[in-house]
């Protein structure tokens, strides 16, 4: 029995082989080393009893509890994108039933004999044929879902694109997707449509009334000034300041401004056409702005899939940008990586290395096509599907150096030459290019750090913000939180403790964060990582960039490798970035 | 700059005159919200790395963000000194330095840009006016280090004799952008004058939920400081921290003294960029 609160010590394995699930105990040991969430399904997919390429639906210490923004999942699996490591999150109630099932996790291994649901509730766990769901956009399959099994289910589904194996298919629910790095075809490579989870148990706290107290306090403070940019017009508010700032990448990568910007901008779009908000599960910021897609459908507009689905298109019509997004939405692809395989493959063929002559930057009627034909598989559909590291390969020439991903994964909307602490995190993060796993931007938009020069100030910003986001996604806390806490990992160990009774500190807190990070990493190692990865696309290293304000931005090759090898140099690893501990002697006896 | 942190051009600057005729250091007088010394370290740090500030020994100096600091052994031996002790600073960090005097309120990157673009070959790139040179808003090499030592260990100590050394490219008021910039303060009556200057305008956008929050997305303020600037926002000083603001869409700028000059832009944004 475990003697850790906020969780039940334990996970369910579901052998889709032979269609029979059970319960693993997780030891108390692992649970305090890894905490849950991203931590947790690192040391899961380690794990020698997840053989059968797993993925897992990893909860965490806070879902079920008051605390604001915790009703968060991590879904952690090889990803088929770049090969490695992948957690990708996303806030629902999904993560309130899965946890309420009694179990931390629920690990799926090998593959259903036909297409099929996951069932968990209080009865047990089932496969049930899916074939009438095959086909459909995840929301749909849901409420279908719903309809069939009750209300009191929840499932995270996956869309057409997952059942095609496209490498950069979400798997998502109520609207909110774990986007990147492909697990919609995980699921879909296992003939799994979706896993519906009902839950009756209640999450055991170590101290309910100082959860109780803490909550509350929690809640008012995400009413405060941090959170006003989410709450008033979500992350889009990014776009036209980034655009000031020289860090909006535009027509894939080739400028850092873009002329349109204000079309797209938050500012303006808030005016014009946006219908409602949404508040994601257990949360009081709401920062989700639904934009009138201009046919009676809505669609989400967030910064990043405007940026990718926008600029980095050269598309400044908003209406063909909500409209992407909906499309994607329905299709169930990551919108960053469908964006940056887009724009890299709009410049291939401006650059006649791809026979698609209606495929040109600022085209949003190409733009709609292109996203029709990774879901229908026709015309360019095919090379799109590949994601940008394999289409480059595929097409050869010296398209490589401008395909715009590390380890496969498409870069998010923040230029690293303008932004040099943001290129050492994308450089060496394990799940390849990405903005949720690395948020040192946070220090290149301060005065920290010399942004456009980096250096070792960068380097440990780096570190700092990989620790921190390794943290936030293990406890599991929204990210647009993290500005209300003045001293986080000081009030992240009394949130923890409030939960599980562990009596963490700042300084074991700092402990897990590095030993999530060094777990990801040996994963990465054992599954065919190597040194030259981390690092960013020729484009970055050779082109200088010319900014709007007529100075030129440099990323010298040695510059980045530098930084690279002071951050290994920094984590304890050997300067190329191989870990000097096996993952056995990561968790604690 | 190159990636081992060698630039193109650095930067002299010289705080430690007696300032006789002024009666007061120079160094600190206060021109619009900063002391003489910050704000034109400031602007030469927009287009020169490193700055250095030689000093005389003991010499009060403000707080200088980024600065490097080197004591005249010489005191009172002239500019020369000061020059050569700045070169050996930079010895082997940059090609060439740009010499500044401390007492230029209306100094603009600009004319620091075309003088020191104009160098291209020659060791000295000299602005004159009204038949005048300019030696302390010059542009030198720094490999007129070693003729510099040597014309002091002569006792020649006129900046001339360099001149007459070496390869100067002479500048007319007509070949370099903002020659305002030359204007310096000799007398309590020149620092007068110049405090009579109104302050340049800046050009502000706010971005995201400040437009709301202070009234406008474009505006224009004079200001010859970050800090003035965010005094004459209505609003805005009480949104710091949570607000970020960034000088012509490059670095950010909390320190109230960073110095501003016509032409600049600043954005206001929300200190939250995730997303």
């Amino acid at each position: 029995m475990s003697t850790i609160g906020g969780g039940f010590g334990r996970y369910l394995r579901v052998d889709l082989d032979r269609g029979v699930a059970e319960p693993v105990s997780i030891p108390d040991g692992v649970r305090r080393a890894f905490i849950g969430g991203a931590g947790l399904g690192a040391w899961l997919l380690t794990s020698a009893e997840t053989a059968g390429e797993p993925v897992a639906f990893v909860f965490s210490p806070l879902v079920g509890t008051p605390l604001t923004t915790s009703a968060k999942f991590a879904v952690v699996a090889r990803s088929p994108l770049t090969g490695l490591l992948n957690d990708a999150l996303a806030s629902s109630h999904f993560a309130l039933q899965g946890k309420m099932t009694g179990h931390d996790a629920i690990v799926l291994v090998g593959t259903a004999p036909e297409p099929s649901v996951v069932v968990i509730d209080a009865d047990g766990t089932s496969l049930e044929p899916a074939g009438d769901l095959w086909g459909l956009p995840a929301a749909e399959a849901e409420q279908r879902l719903r309809d069939r099994l009750g209300k009191g289910y929840r499932a995270a589904a996956i869309g057409p694109a997952g059942e095609a194996l496209v490498p950069f298919a979400t798997v998502s629910h109520d609207g909110r997707h774990a986007g990147r790095g492909g697990h919609g075809a995980v699921l879909g490579s296992k003939n799994v449509k979706a896993v519906a989870v009902r839950g009756r148990m209640r999450v055991p706290l170590a101290d309910p009334d100082r959860v109780m107290e803490l909550a509350a306090d929690l809640r008012t403070r995400s009413f405060g000034p941090a959170t006003e940019k989410y709450r008033e017009l979500g992350t889009l508010a990014n776009l036209l300041a980034f655009n000031a700032l020289n860090t909006l990448p535009t027509r894939n990568f080739q400028a850092a401004s873009f002329e349109d910007a204000a079309a797209l901008s938050a500012e303006q779009a808030a005016d014009l056409k946006q219908r409602t908000r949404h508040y994601c599960a257990s949360c009081t910021i709401g920062c989700g702005h639904i934009y009138e897609a201009g046919n009676g459908n809505g669609a989400r507009l967030e910064y990043e899939n405007a940026f990718a689905l926008g600029p980095l298109c050269g598309v400044g019509d908003p209406a063909a940008v909500i409209e992407a997004s909906r499309r994607c939405d329905e299709l169930g692809i990551d919108t960053i990586s469908a964006g940056g395989t887009i724009a890299f493959a709009m410049e291939c063929a401006e650059r006649g290395l791809l026979d698609a002559p209606w495929l040109r930057f600022g085209s949003g009627e190409a733009l709609l096509r292109a996203l029709d034909e990774i879901g229908s598989g026709e015309g360019i559909g095919p090379l799109l599907r590949m994601g940008s590291r394999r289409l480059a390969q595929q097409l050869g020439g010296d398209a490589p150096s401008f395909a715009p991903h590390v380890k496969g994964m498409e870069l998010p909307g923040y230029e690293p030459r303008t932004l040099q602490s943001m290129a050492v995190g994308l450089a060496v993060n394990a799940r390849g290019a990405d903005h949720n796993r690395s948020g040192a931007y946070e220090a290149d938009f301060s005065q920290r750090v010399d942004r456009l020069h980096g250096g070792s100030a960068s380097v440990a910003a780096a570190i700092d913000t990989e620790d921190n986001a390794a943290l936030i996604d293990s406890m599991i806390l929204c990210k647009f939180l993290r500005g209300v806490f003045t001293d986080a990992r000081i009030e992240w160990a009394t949130l923890l403790n409030a939960v599980t009774g562990c009596n963490y500190d700042a300084e074991e807190l700092g402990e897990v964060a590095e030993r999530i990070v060094t777990t990801k990493k040996l994963f990465n190692v054992s599954h065919g990582w190597t040194p030259d990865t981390d690092t960013l696309p020729d484009r970055f290293l050779d082109e200088p960039l010319e900014t709007a304000a007529g100075t030129t931005v440099t990323l010298p090759r040695e510059r980045l490798a530098a930084m690279v090898r002071e951050y290994n140099l920094r984590r304890g690893w050997d300067e190329q970035g191989y870990p000097q501990v096996e993952a056995k002697d990561l968790v604690p006896a | 700059m190159t990636p081992d942190g060698h630039s193109e051009l650095g930067a002299i600057v010289l705080a430690g005159g007696r300032s006789t005729r002024m009666g007061t250091p120079k160094a600190l007088l206060d021109w619009h919200g900063a002391p003489l010394v910050r704000r034109v370290t400031g602007l030469l740090a927009r287009v020169a790395s490193p700055v250095v500030v030689v000093h005389a020994a003991g010499q009060e100096l403000p707080s200088l963000p980024g600065v490097e600091l080197v004591v005249d052994e010489h005191p009172g031996r002239g500019p020369l000194e000061g020059i050569a002790a700045g070169m050996r600073a930079l010895r082997g960090r940059c090609d060439a330095a740009f010499v500044s005097s401390v007492d230029v309120p209306l100094l603009h990157p600009r004319f620091v840009r075309s003088v020191a673009g104009a160098l291209n070959g020659h060791d000295v790139a000299l602005p004159v006016a009204d038949g005048h040179n300019h030696p302390l808003s010059a542009a030198y090499r720094i490999s007129l280090l070693e003729v510099v030592e040597r014309l002091l260990a002569e006792d020649r100590l006129r900046p001339a004799f360099l001149f007459d050394e070496s390869s100067v490219r002479r500048l007319e008021n007509g070949e370099i952008d903002e020659p305002g910039s030359l204007r310096n303060l000799n007398t309590p009556e020149d620092y007068a004058a110049a405090l009579a200057e109104p302050e340049p305008q800046i050009e502000v956008e706010a971005f995201g939920t400040l437009r709301e929050r202070l009234g406008f997305s474009r505006t224009t303020v004079p200001a010859a400081t970050v800090g003035h600037a965010v005094e004459r926002l209505d609003g805005l000083a009480e949104l710091l921290p949570h607000t970020l603001v960034a000088l012509n869409g490059e670095r950010f700028h909390a320190d109230p003294q960073t110095p501003l000059v016509a032409g600049d832009r600043l954005s206001v944004l929300t200190a939250e960029a995730g997303g």
